[in-house]
C-alpha cells in the first residue's frame, strides 16, 4: 500500500487511514505531533497521576493481571465443575456468567425463559443454587467477578452469594470480588421483558455500591461495562467517556447520600473490551485512565490516590470474531489480548475461538486460557511497565482520544447527566448509529474482515460444537422444592419489607438478603421491583 | 402501493438486540416496513404477524434457545394457516441447526457475518409482493 502522508489530513482521507473510531492516521510520527506533550503533566511514572502509564508502580513485575476467563453454563453443578477446570489449569479468578432469565432476575420456571435455562450463562434461582455453584470453591481466597449485568438482580443474586458465604462462616469483608451491576447494560445495552426504569436501575445499583461500602471493604460492587457499550455499537472514545460518565454519576449520588468519597471511590472498578485496532486500543486506556483521574481530582477532590484511579478488566471482543474460518479468531484474539497488556489491564478474559457459533467448547475455553498464558510467560510484556510510552504516535493518538473522550463527556452533562441522557434515548441513539455506520462499512466492503468479505472460502466450519443438555428440568425441580418447604408467611413479610424498602428511600440490600435466607426465589425478589418500577419502554427504533 | 411488511422478534429472554435491530434499520432503508416487537412468546410472535399481515418474520437469537422456541413458532403459523410467510433467522446457529430448522420450514438462515444486503436482497426476492409495489 503506498504511503503518502498528505493523504492524513483534511477531509475525504482514506477510511482505511482512520482508527476506528475516526481518528485520523498520518503515514508517520514525528516530535512535531506531540508538540504540547509534557511528559511531567501527561504521563507521570506508573502508579504516579495522572497514570496514564498505570496504576502500580511496578506494574506486572509486581502483580500479574488476573487471569480470569469467563464461565457458566447449564445448571449450578456443570459451572462449578468449569470453574474446576479453569483453576486447576492456572486460571487466577472466577469469572462467572449466568443466564440471561437469572441476569433479569426471572425464575426458569417463567413461561418466556424455557429456551434460555442455562444457556448462555449458569441458572440461579435461589440461595440453594448458589451453595452448590461454588461448592468447594475457596471463595475467601480466590477473587469471584459475578458477571451481575442489570441491577434489577444483581442485589438478590448477590445476597444469595452473601449468605452463602455466611453459612460457609466466612467473613464478608474477607470476600474479594466484582459485580458488574451496571444500569446501562438492563436499559440501553442489553433487551428484555418488563424492563425498570432508568433511573430506579441506576438507584438499585448504588443501593449495592453503598452497602458493599459498609460492608465489603474489598469487594467492587460495580463495574461499569465499557465492553457492552462497545459491542452494541459504541466506538473506542464512546465506550471510555460513558465508563467515566457513568462513574462520575455514581460518585455524585454516593456523596449525595452522604458517603465521602474516598470511602467508595477506590472500589469502583471498570470494563472495557480490547477490539481490533491495537493502538488505537492502547491509546484508550490510557487516555481513560487520565481523563478519570483528572475529574474526580476536579470534580470530588479526593485524599486517598486511590480513589482517581482508573482499574479496569478487559474481556478481548466478542464481536470481532468470526462463525466464518473459525480458528482465525485465535489470532484475533491474541493481538486483542495483546493491546490490553500493553494497556495496562488489570485482569484479563481471552474470547474462545468458537463463540460466534456456540458457547465455548471446553478445548476452545482452555485455548484461551493458553493465549493468556503464552502471552505471560513466552513474549516478554510484562517484563516492563507501559512499554508504548513515548512513542510519537501513541502519545499523539492518547491525547486525541483523551481530547474527544472529554468532548462527549461534557456533551452527556450538557443533556442532564447519564441517566437522563438514557432517559432521552441519546444513549440508544448513538450507538446504534456508530453501530449501523459500521455494519455499512463491511457489508460494502469498505471495512475488510478476513474470511468474512475478503479471503473467503467454501470449506465447510469443522469444530466440534459444545453441546450440553438443558438445565430447565432440574431448576423446575429446585423451584418446586423451595417453594414446598418454606415458610410462605416468612417469605411475605420478608418480600414485603422489600417492597416498603423500595417505596421509601431505604437501601435494598438488607432486606434482599432477609428475602433469600427466607426461601424468596431470585425471581419473586425482582418482581417485587418490576411490579413497582418496571415497563419502561426502551428507545431502540 | 404496498410496502414489504416485516415483523422482527427476539424470542424467549435473547438478550442481544444490535443485530436485530441493524436488520431493522437497513430493511427501512431498502425501503420495508419493520415491526420490532421485542421479547416475546411463540403465541405473541405469531399473532403480531397475522395482525400486521406480514410477509416476513424476521428472528433472531443469540442466546442459544433457537431449537426450543423456533420450531414452536413454525407449528404455531402452520395452525394459524400462515406459513406462507418467509420465516428468516440470524444470529448464531449451528450449522447442523441450520439444517434442521430450514427442514422443518425455516425460509433462510443468517449466521453472524451475514450482509445485510444479502438479507435485503433475499427478502426482496422470495416476497411476491403484488404488481403494485414500488421501491426505490
Amino acid at each position: 500500500m503506498p504511503i503518502e502522508a498528505s493523504d492524513a489530513l483534511g477531509s475525504g482521507i482514506r477510511q482505511d487511514y482512520r482508527t476506528t473510531s475516526g481518528i485520523p492516521v498520518k503515514a508517520v510520527y514525528t516530535p512535531d505531533d506531540v508538540g504540547d506533550f509534557d511528559p511531567t503533566r501527561d504521563l507521570g511514572g506508573p502508579g504516579e497521576p495522572p497514570y496514564t502509564r498505570g496504576v502500580h508502580r511496578d506494574m506486572y513485575r509486581g502483580r500479574l493481571w488476573t487471569i480470569r476467563q469467563l464461565a457458566g453454563f447449564g445448571t449450578p453443578e456443570e459451572t462449578n465443575g468449569r470453574f474446576r477446570l479453569l483453576l486447576d489449569q492456572g486460571a487466577t479468578g472466577i469469572n462467572c456468567v449466568f443466564d440471561f432469565v437469572t441476569n433479569r432476575g426471572f425464575s426458569s420456571d417463567h413461561p418466556l425463559a424455557e429456551g434460555d435455562v442455562g444457556q448462555g450463562g449458569v441458572a440461579i434461582d435461589c440461595l440453594d443454587d448458589m451453595r452448590r455453584l461454588f461448592d468447594g470453591i475457596p471463595i475467601d481466597d480466590v477473587s469471584v467477578s459475578l458477571v451481575l449485568s442489570n441491577p434489577v438482580g444483581a442485589g438478590s443474586i448477590f445476597a444469595a452469594y452473601l449468605a452463602m458465604a455466611q453459612e460457609r462462616g466466612i467473613p464478608w469483608e474477607k470476600l474479594r470480588g466484582t459485580l458488574q451491576n451496571d444500569f446501562l447494560m438492563e436499559t440501553v445495552v442489553l433487551t428484555a421483558p418488563n424492563i425498570l426504569e432508568p433511573a430506579f436501575s441506576f438507584r438499585l445499583s448504588v443501593d449495592v455500591v453503598e452497602f458493599c461500602t459498609q460492608h465489603l471493604p474489598q469487594w467492587n460492587p460495580i463495574s461499569f461495562a465499557g465492553y457492552n457499550y462497545r459491542e452494541s455499537g459504541a466506538n473506542a472514545v464512546q465506550e471510555a467517556a460513558l465508563v467515566i460518565a457513568h462513574a462520575l454519576a455514581v460518585a455524585d449520588e454516593m456523596v449525595r447520600r452522604g458517603h465521602p468519597i474516598d470511602s467508595f471511590a477506590p472500589r469502583l472498578s471498570s470494563f472495557f473490551t480490547a477490539d481490533n485496532d491495537l493502538f488505537e486500543e492502547v491509546a484508550k486506556y490510557r487516555a481513560a485512565r487520565r481523563v478519570y483521574y483528572r475529574l474526580f481530582q476536579e470534580r470530588f477532590h479526593p485524599k486517598d490516590p486511590r480513589s482517581s484511579r482508573l482499574r479496569f478488566h478487559v474481556q478481548t471482543s466478542g464481536s470481532a470474531l468470526t462463525a466464518q474460518q473459525p480458528l482465525n479468531n485465535v489470532s484475533r484474539a491474541a493481538y486483542h489480548a495483546l493491546a490490553a497488556v500493553l494497556g495496562g489491564a488489570q485482569s484479563l478474559h481471552v474470547s474462545a475461538y468458537d463463540e460466534a457459533l456456540c458457547l465455548p467448547s471446553e478445548a476452545a475455553a482452555l485455548t484461551a486460557l493458553r493465549t493468556q498464558q503464552v502471552l505471560v510467560h513466552e513474549t516478554g510484556v510484562t517484563r516492563t511497565a507501559d512499554p508504548l510510552a513515548g512513542s510519537y504516535y501513541v502519545e499523539h493518538l492518547t491525547s486525541e482520544m483523551e481530547q474527544r473522550i472529554v468532548a462527549y463527556l461534557e456533551e452527556i452533562d450538557g443533556l442532564g447527566g447519564l441517566v437522563r441522557a438514557v432517559e432521552s434515548g441519546w444513549v440508544h441513539r448513538e450507538l446504534m448509529g456508530t453501530s449501523y455506520d459500521r455494519e455499512i462499512a463491511i457489508t460494502s466492503g469498505e471495512q475488510k474482515v478476513v474470511g468474512v468479505n475478503c479471503f473467503t472460502d467454501d470449506v465447510p466450519v469443522q469444530i466440534e460444537l459444545f453441546r450440553f443438555p438443558s438445565a430447565l428440568e432440574q431448576q423446575r425441580a429446585t423451584l418446586g422444592k423451595l417453594r414446598s418447604e418454606r415458610d410462605q408467611d416468612a417469605v411475605s413479610r420478608a418480600l414485603e419489607s422489600l417492597r416498603q424498602a423500595v417505596e421509601g428511600d431505604g437501601n435494598t440490600m438488607p432486606h434482599l438478603i432477609g428475602a433469600v435466607k427466607a426461601g424468596a426465589s431470585i425471581g419473586e425478589c425482582c418482581d417485587v421491583f418490576r411490579a413497582l418500577h418496571g415497563g419502561w419502554h426502551q428507545p431502540l427504533l | 402501493m404496498s410496502l414489504i411488511k416485516v415483523v422482527m422478534a427476539k424470542m424467549g429472554f435473547d438478550a442481544h438486540y444490535r443485530g436485530a435491530m441493524m436488520v431493522a434499520r437497513h430493511l427501512v432503508q431498502r425501503g420495508m416496513e419493520v415491526v420490532y416487537i421485542g421479547n416475546r412468546l411463540p403465541e405473541e410472535i405469531v399473532r403480531t404477524v397475522i395482525d400486521e399481515d406480514a410477509q416476513v418474520l424476521g428472528l433472531s437469537s443469540l442466546s442459544g434457545n433457537h431449537m426450543v422456541m423456533v420450531p414452536r413458532i413454525l407449528a404455531l403459523l402452520r395452525q394459524e394457516g400462515v406459513e406462507r410467510v418467509k420465516v428468516l433467522l440470524g444470529g448464531v446457529i449451528p450449522t447442523e441447526d441450520q439444517k434442521e430448522l430450514l427442514s422443518q420450514g425455516v425460509s433462510a438462515v443468517f449466521g453472524t457475518g451475514s450482509s445485510l444486503d444479502a438479507i435485503a436482497d433475499w427478502i426482496e426476492a422470495a416476497v411476491d409482493h403484488g404488481s403494485d409495489a414500488v421501491r426505490a
